[in-house]
Formats: structure tokens, C-alpha cells, sequence
């Protein structure tokens, strides 16, 4: 059942641009529609300045869009009053990216995790369980609750950001980056967390990343923006196994691969993105595309979708997917490294 | 070949408010001529250190280095001067920085920072010198490089940056080049472009290289020989095949498969539990051993020295080679 509907959403953030002070716009989030399905995880993906955080910051409606709606669990957020939005919160949350910043450094774990719970008028009994329950949930200790922030490493700060978000039993978290800041053996215990509480809790994600891999590992279903447009849409299988954009080709095939015996012939791209005060015309893309033609300069390339697969560019289906995607070689790990990972899991 | 640089038993403290920390302690390294190697590990591992105590650039009061050799060319670079320092900083030994802002001063343009550098080294004139620079920033494929000389950081983008820091590192053609987290804070597009070059520049001016890095993807990419860093300290180095396909210590072991894969599916990621031990008080045995599940008793009490347990392949661990 669709939890969440998004539907031709628009965003333009004001800027002065020239010494004369012109007004200007930044195309920041441009006729973005997608769904997402309770349980389900959706992941933005894209490279700076594509989008991804703006559109997660409309979907819970920090920000109030230029057009577009947002539609959750059947409600149009757009038509919610003060008291109504406040409300539906309690079923919307957010994960950020800085574990450190996003904690005020004043209250304790304790306080942080208890004030939502107030806001939404849970009993004070039934509040200090709950919150002892959610830090164990998490992996802390209900001791952790009388701490500050700063006495928890980064990992163990993501994770009380983690519980913030979901003692209050929310549908939908919105992720946004909430591993790029973490270390690598971290980063995929705070995976594994965040896997785990969607299977236990029902939660849907929509997970907004910039690392393709880690996106592969935990997304049902992948968006690929560029500039503020979705350039492909589809389920992890077909987005990273049959990539159709060719920026998306690009994306895929940039990513080091952590293997010295895998292939090196990555499809470099050219130049860097352009600026969203000013995006080309046609296809956002065409600039760095290898494949750009005529057209692309005069046309948008509508999201055509076909099996439950998008994509927007006028020529996709004469585009190959690079050498590099389609034959990888050394993927797997010898015999012996896949044993002795495995204890890794068993501790 | 004889080595270009060796490190033997680098140690670097600092004085903190609850007593001496030592982020990196009796670290040893071999670089010959040409060679690529990456230094990898985590937030606090003492790499970043170690490449800072090589260039000479560690703030003392409140670093300090306590011990150790840093032999490059033959001479130990720990006992010259402030002054014979800055003679070979920046002409024999340059570094990159993750964040391009580090180096280059937004107040002037980037021709004239790097035309600076090269003065600095060369008695030649400013002409010679902006021919040489134009001629760099070429050589680091920047777009226009006749416009970019003249232009100030900010104009740039950040891949055209981090082009601009390189162009200034190599104008003198070092024979080492330390590049600390090189594309970390580069999109993946722009990323690839800047591995691309720095690929392409190895081969062409033979310099060698040591890559600072948390990513095992761009170590994979770039480096030959490969030294993994935990709590201050050296657990493992091996030729970048050998790391990747036999590793042996827990900690790249466990490293390894942390990271997920873009071709590969897993149910579960195997994550190192637990966190890496307070840098004030290491644990008395293998500083890895309370993260380990391989740990016994005597990991627990007796720290293990660094052991060759096969050619050029070096482990600090009691049970490596593990079968």
C-alpha cells in the first residue's frame, strides 16, 4: 500500500546573483514524483547539489514547496494545519547526517529521547520505559539515558539520533546521509541497525545516500538524481543490474572498486555539474553526456516508465552500459576471507 | 632499489589537558623510488599523523615527536632544521590536502601561488616561472589554464581545486608526494576524474606517493603496496594483491568485508563491534584484541610485534599467518 506519494514537486530557493543584486533562482528540486510503499526503502541518490537532501526536507515539509504535493498515508501535508502537521509528525522523522550537530549538547540522551514522547502526550510511566526500551533497541544501555553527547563516540551518537527518531513509532524515517560521516567498520554496524529495526518496527525509509554501495546493501527501491530532476527510477535489481541512464552508467562506473584485481577502465566524465541557478536547457545532463544530440538541448526527456522502470533521456535505448559495469571481475572473496568474515558476524 | 624514504620507529604525542596521548608509536614504513603506497584506517588511526611527522609539519607545543628516523635521501629529516626543512618542503616533498582551501590562500590568484612556490625553489625569473606554472596546470589537465592563472580559488569549482593544489604540489617536480585523503570530499564523478590524473601523473613524473586514505576502494585504484594503521600503529603491510586477497590480521580481515560492495549481496555486513579503544589508555596486549573474534588470552596480555610471515608481507598478530 502506498505510504507515501509525491507528486510533481517543485522547489526554487531565491538567491542574488551579479553585482547588480538580479534575482535569480536555484532550481534546487524540479517535478520530482515517486512513491514509497510502508516497509519499503526508497534511496535518493546523486552527487551534491542534485536534490536529494531538498526533496527529503519537502517530504516532511521543513520546507514548504514552490508546487507539487505530498501526499502521506492518504492526506495531502500541503492542507495540514500547525496542529494537524504537528501531529502527523509523530509518524514522519528524520535521521541527519551529523551525529554531533543534530544533538543539542545541553540535554541529556535521556531528556532528547523523552521530549517527543511529551510532545505527543504519552504518560511520564510509560515514557521512562519507552525510552529505556528504545536505547536497548538502538544497542545502548538504558544506563546511556543520563549522558550527554559528547561522552558518546560518533557511531554511538548516530545511533541515539536512530532513537530519537523512532521512539515515537513513526511509518517513515527519512535518512538523509546517515552513514557518510561514520567509519567504515561503523558505518555497517549502523547499517545493520538500521536494516534490523525495519524489519522488527514495519518502517519505510527513504534513504537519501551518495554511496551507491552502501544504497545497493539496504534500498528496495533506487532514484538517481541529477540537477533536481529523477534521471532513473526502478528497483535495485533493475537501477544498478540494467542501469539505463547514462548518468547513471557514470555514477556506477566511477565508484573505486575495493578490489586491485577488478578491471580499470572507468567511464570518466567530463567537466563538472552545472550550476542550478542556471541549468541547461532540454536534458540537465546533456553538458557531460557522451552520448548528447540535437535534441537533448531542445527537449526535456520525459521519466518514461516501462515495467515499473524510468528513465529520462531520449536515447536510452540505444546507450550500452559500460564495460566496466557489465563485467566485473573479483567480486567475491576467497574461500579462507569468506570464513573468517563470517566470525565477524557470529561475535 | 634503495628506499627514497624509510621510517623506522616514528613516534609522535601530544600534550593534552589529561595527559600525553601518542597518536602514532614506533611506526615503521619503506618507500622506493616510484612507488605508490596507500596508508589506510579509521578516524584517529594516527595516518594523518604519521604523513604530518614526515613533512615536519606537526605544531609543537602541543606535538611533539618522541622518537624515531624519518630517512629520506639519506637524510633524517627529524634532525635538520626549521630552515633546511622548508628547502626540501615543497620542492623534494609536497603534499595534498583533502580540503584544497588548506593550501591554497583565497587571496591570491592560483598563477601567483604557485609561481611563489616555484620561486621560492628555483633562481629563475617571474616570466620562466609563469611559463612553468601555465605549463602545470596544463599538465593537470585544468580547463583554460591560461584564464585559471589568473583567477582566485573561490572562482573554481572543487574538482578544478583540487586540480589547482595539485598543479602547486608537483611544480617542482617532487620526488615524493603525500596526498592525504585526496578525493574524499569529492563527488564520485569528480572523483574518478582526479584518480584518473593522479594515475596518469605517477606514471609520467615517477614521483613516489603516499596515499592517506579510509576508502580501500581508491587504495585498490592507486596504491602497490599497502599499510594498515590501528590506534597508533602499523597491524599490517603487504603488496596491494596480497592485502586484498590474503590479508592477515583481524583487523583487515574484518575491514574488508565491513565494506559493502557494489557486486556483491549480503544478508548482513560483517561489522567490527565495538569501537577503537581510547588513544589515552591503549589496552595492554593487541590493541585490537578487545574488537577481535579471534582473540585468546595471551592477545589480551602480550602486544605482538610487527612479523614478516611471507616476502614483503608483514602482520602484527600472534596467529598470522591465519589459515
Amino acid at each position: 500500500m502506498t505510504l507515501l506519494r509525491v507528486e510533481s514537486l517543485v522547489k526554487h530557493f531565491p538567491v542574488r546573483s551579479g553585482f547588480l543584486g538580479r534575482r535569480a533562482h536555484v532550481h534546487a528540486v524540479d517535478d520530482v514524483s515517486f512513491d514509497l510503499a510502508g516497509g519499503e526503502t526508497l534511496a535518493l541518490v546523486g552527487e551534491s547539489g542534485c536534490g536529494k537532501s531538498t526533496t527529503g526536507r519537502l517530504v516532511l515539509r521543513l520546507i514548504e514547496p514552490t508546487a507539487g504535493t505530498v501526499h502521506f498515508g492518504g492526506r495531502n501535508l500541503g492542507e495540514l494545519d500547525g496542529r494537524e502537521l504537528r501531529a502527523a509528525r509523530r509518524d514522519l522523522q528524520i535521521i541527519f547526517q551529523d551525529p554531533y550537530g543534530s544533538l543539542n549538547p545541553r540535554m541529556t540522551v535521556g531528556q532528547m529521547l523523552d521530549e517527543p514522547l511529551m510532545l505527543h502526550g504519552v504518560e511520564p510511566a510509560r515514557r521512562r520505559e519507552r525510552v529505556a526500551e528504545v536505547l536497548r533497541v538502538v544497542g545502548l544501555a538504558p544506563e546511556h539515558a543520563q549522558r550527554y553527547p559528547h561522552q558518546f563516540s560518533g557511531g554511538q551518537r548516530q545511533r541515539i539520533g536512530i532513537a530519537r527518531a523512532i521512539v515515537v513509532e513513526p511509518k517513515l524515517v527519512v535518512c538523509d546521509e546517515p552513514v557518510s560521516a561514520l567509519d567504515v567498520s561503523i558505518q555497517a554496524q549502523v547499517v545493520n541497525l538500521l536494516r534490523d529495526l525495519q524489519k522488527r518496527l514495519g518502517l519505510a525509509y527513504l534513504f537519501i545516500a551518495h554511496d551507491l554501495a552502501v544504497v545497493k546493501h539496504i534500498a528496495d527501491r533506487v532514484a538517481v538524481m541529477y540537477l533536481g530532476r529523477i534521471v532513473e527510477i526502478g528497483t535495485k535489481r533493475a537501477v544498478f543490474g540494467e542501469p539505463r541512464h547514462p548518468y547513471t552508467h557514470a555514477l556506477l562506473s566511477a565508484i573505486p572498486i575495493p578490489d586491485p584485481r577488478a578491471r580499470r577502465d572507468p567511464l570518466v566524465l567530463g567537466g563538472d555539474v552545472p550550476s542550478p541557478v542556471d541549468p541547461p536547457s532540454g536534458c540537465r545532463f546533456r553538458t557531460r553526456c557522451p552520448h548528447a544530440q540535437a535534441l537533448c538541448a531542445k527537449e526535456v526527456p520525459p521519466l518514461e516508465i516501462a515495467d515499473g522502470h524510468g528513465v529520462a533521456c531520449h536515447f536510452w535505448k540505444e546507450i550500452a552500459p559500460p564495460a566496466r559495469i557489465a563485467s566485473h571481475v573479483g567480486a567475491d572473496p576467497n574461500e579462507r576471507l569468506a570464513r573468517l568474515q563470517a566470525a565477524f558476524v557470529a561475535k | 632499489m634503495a628506499a627514497l624514504l624509510e621510517v623506522r620507529g616514528l613516534t609522535t604525542s601530544f600534550a593534552t589537558e589529561s595527559g600525553t596521548l601518542t597518536a602514532v608509536d614506533g611506526v615503521d614504513l619503506e618507500l622506493a623510488p616510484g612507488r605508490t603506497l596507500g596508508l589506510v584506517g579509521e578516524s584517529g588511526c594516527g595516518k594523518s599523523v604519521t604523513a604530518l611527522s614526515i613533512m615536519g609539519l606537526v605544531s609543537s607545543p602541543p606535538g611533539r615527536i618522541a622518537g624515531g628516523e624519518v630517512i629520506f635521501e639519506g637524510t633524517d629529516l627529524l634532525k635538520l632544521g626549521a630552515a633546511a626543512m622548508r628547502d626540501i618542503r615543497g620542492d623534494r616533498i609536497s603534499m595534498i590536502f583533502q580540503e584544497p582551501m588548506t593550501s591554497l590562500n583565497p587571496a591570491f590568484t592560483i598563477g601567483d601561488q604557485i609561481v611563489e612556490g616555484i620561486l621560492r625553489h628555483r633562481p629563475i625569473g617571474h616570466e620562466e616561472a609563469k611559463h612553468q606554472a601555465i605549463e602545470m596546470l596544463r599538465h593537470v589537465r585544468m580547463p583554460l589554464p591560461e584564464r585559471r592563472f589568473d583567477e582566485h580559488p573561490h572562482k573554481l569549482s572543487g574538482g578544478m581545486r583540487q586540480r589547482a593544489m595539485i598543479a602547486m604540489a608537483l611544480a617542482l617536480k617532487p620526488r615524493l608526494l603525500i596526498a592525504d585523503e585526496p578525493t574524499t570530499a569529492l563527488d564520485v564523478t569528480i572523483q574518478a576524474q582526479i584518480l584518473e590524473l593522479m594515475r596518469v601523473l605517477r606514471d609520467e613524473t615517477g614521483a613516489a606517493i603516499i596515499l592517506i586514505t579510509h576508502d580501500l576502494g581508491v587504495v585498490a585504484e592507486l596504491a602497490q603496496d599497502v599499510a594498515v594503521m590501528y590506534a597508533g600503529r602499523i597491524v599490517e603491510r603487504a603488496p596491494v594483491d596480497a592485502l586484498f586477497s590474503e590479508p592477515q590480521h583481524p583487523y583487515t580481515i574484518g575491514l574488508l568485508g565491513s565494506i559493502p560492495r557494489l557486486h556483491r549481496e549480503v544478508e548482513r555486513l560483517p561489522a567490527i563491534e565495538g569501537q577503537v579503544p581510547n588513544p589515552m589508555t591503549p589496552p595492554p596486549g593487541c590493541r585490537f584484541a578487545p574488537r577481535c573474534p579471534f582473540a585468546t588470552e595471551k592477545c589480551r596480555r602480550e602486544e605482538p610485534p610487527l612479523r614478516e610471515i611471507a616476502p614483503a608481507h608483514w602482520a602484527r598478530c600472534w596467529y598470522a599467518p591465519i589459515p
